[in-house]
């Protein structure tokens, strides 16, 4: 489903969704898809293995061979981690006086920060400048779409995951914006969003895709649905998750894996 | 021989790994705690030290000073939320995460903190970062709790970690411990971690496991020690045998071994 919210529905409403339609619980996938993606590093590692393991993230599906993509770049990237900072803030009810000075004081407190940091330090005043407008515009349209969640949904920002497969020389790398719901015995009403500062493209979906992956390996059950959210743009995307999204993304991964190791 | 089980992390093998947990435990005698002692005396420095887990699975390397941060502030602030949340499940976990902060910030003004606690650093952030503390408490307790529901037996949050000073050795074990599971009569540890384990998680939790039995006024072991690390979806665990706790104690003196080395060359 692709909605494109300016003020309503708000994203809140579109992850409510019908209650009625939700699906059982799928704790049997899992294991079929691990299967899947075991065969087919080992398919690609023919012979040797290699020396460090091979890391994927959501940026390594996000990355286009026929097009510099400018989420990429290092303003881009340092947009992204403030406007994730600020998205962390709104979820737990901070009010934001100063769009940019809060996400900038909120990414300093956070010890991940590291060398992106340092850029930000270097920026001269001009950049800086830019920086500040256009992280606020991104934070006018998270405020407006975004709404306020229910506390029972359980909002979690910022959650992490990572899965070793082939014995520990490929490892999947996940950080997933917001992650609400729970499992319970017979349903789960797991979502996972991302907030991407870029306007969603084919990326997009890949790394929607990937979320789902992830999330089925780690917690071996199925999420309900998985979304993207442009804060650029103000477009929402949402998938239900079925078997086949999941199967396409365990394409995607070893398409990935093929091109790192074919370029190593 | 020592025990270390590897398990997928779902509710169902969480609570398959507490049931099959072995109803043979040993227990520590004092001739153990005088052994262990004088083990310690042997390698003393001329400061206090303290050693965990985390020592244990670095080999004594000493690291950088420590610094409060949102990510180490997490378990202490979310431990205290769910405790709350427990005693008013009402609340939300938002509301309860603001109200230990808020209660933290109090002992600041009543003047009963030392510099460098948890509420004194609490003290001086900025309201972004204290939102980011916030943030990352909440995740920790929401996560906490869907653990600590998913186990059918009864369960209860400690009220501190397990330490144990070492008699005249200037040593203080520390044992971090996040949910203790009743098992007929015997006890099931659990402990959260972030991350994905290394391949010194093993050891880790054995001296967690030796450091909690120590802990135990009687010196019972608990049955089983589990490490759950939610992020990788994995669990590691190790039961209260004698081989374990001997082999969590031998761990732990050659981490007082490894940094009495260091302080010495350092000192040179």
């Amino acid at each position: 489903m692709t909605i494109s919210l300016d003020c309503e529905p708000r994203v809140v409403d579109v992850l409510r969704g019908d209650r009625q339609k939700r699906p059982r619980l799928d704790t049997t996938s899992a294991a079929g898809l691990r299967a899947q993606l075991e065969d087919g590093i080992h398919d690609i590692f023919t012979k040797d293995l290699p020396p460090s393991p091979l890391v994927v993230r959501p940026s390594s599906l996000r990355e286009s061979w026929h097009a510099t993509d400018l989420s990429s770049s290092t303003l881009g990237l340092i947009r992204g981690a403030l406007v994730t900072q600020l998205l962390r803030l709104r979820l737990v009810g901070v009010t934001i006086d100063n769009a940019f000075d809060d996400a900038v004081a909120a990414w300093r407190a956070d010890a991940g920060a590291g060398p992106l940091l340092a850029t930000f330090d270097q920026l001269d005043g001009d950049d800086r400048a830019r920086l500040a407008t256009d992280v606020t515009a991104h934070d006018v349209t998270l405020s407006r779409c975004f709404g306020q969640l229910p506390s029972h949904w359980m909002a979690r920002s910022c959650v992490r995951a990572t899965q070793r497969l082939a014995g520990g020389h490929v490892i999947l790398r996940d950080v997933v914006d917001l992650t609400i719901g729970a499992n319970t015995a017979e349903s789960t009403t797991v979502v996972l969003v991302d907030v991407t500062t870029s306007p969603l493209g084919e990326s997009a979906e890949r790394t929607l895709r990937f979320h789902a992956l992830v999330e089925t390996l780690r917690t071996s059950v199925v999420p309900l649905r998985s979304a993207v959210f442009s804060s650029a743009t103000g477009e929402f995307w949402t998938r239900d998750i079925e078997p086949e999204l999941l199967a396409r993304s365990v394409d995607d991964v070893l398409e990935v894996l093929q091109a790192l190791w074919s370029a190593r | 021989m020592t025990t270390l089980l590897h398990r997928r992390y779902t509710d169902g093998q969480l609570n398959a790994l507490i049931d099959s947990s072995p109803a043979e435990i040993a227990t520590l005698t004092d001739d153990h705690r005088r052994s262990l002692t004088s083990r310690f005396r042997a390698v003393s420095l001329t400061q206090h030290r303290r050693l965990d887990a985390w020592a244990v699975e670095q080999a004594g390397r000493v690291g950088g000073p420590f610094h409060w941060s949102p990510s180490t502030a997490r378990r202490v602030i979310a431990n205290g939320a769910l405790r709350r949340h427990l005693a008013r499940p009402d609340t939300s976990m938002l509301v309860c995460v603001h109200d230990e902060i808020d209660a933290q910030l109090t002992r600041v003004v009543a003047g009963h903190v030392r510099p460098g606690s948890l509420a004194s650093w609490l003290s001086t952030l900025s309201r972004p970062a204290l939102g980011l503390t916030v943030a990352e408490a909440v995740n920790g307790a929401t996560q906490l709790a869907h653990v600590a529901n998913a186990i059918e037996r009864e369960w209860q949050l400690p009220d501190s970690d397990a330490y144990y000073d070492v008699a005249a050795a200037r040593t203080t074990l520390r044992a971090r411990r996040d949910l203790i599971v009743d098992r007929d009569g015997a006890r099931v540890v659990l402990r959260l971690r972030a991350g994905a384990p290394g391949k010194s998680a093993g050891p880790g939790l054995r001296a967690d496991m030796t450091i909690d039995t120590l802990a135990d006024l009687e010196g019972v072991a608990p049955s089983r020690f589990i490490g759950l690390w939610p992020e990788a979806g994995v669990m590691l665990c190790v039961d209260g045998t004698m081989a374990d706790l001997r082999a969590g104690a031998r761990d732990l003196v050659r981490t007082a071994v490894a940094q009495r080395r260091s302080a010495l060359s350092l000192a040179a």
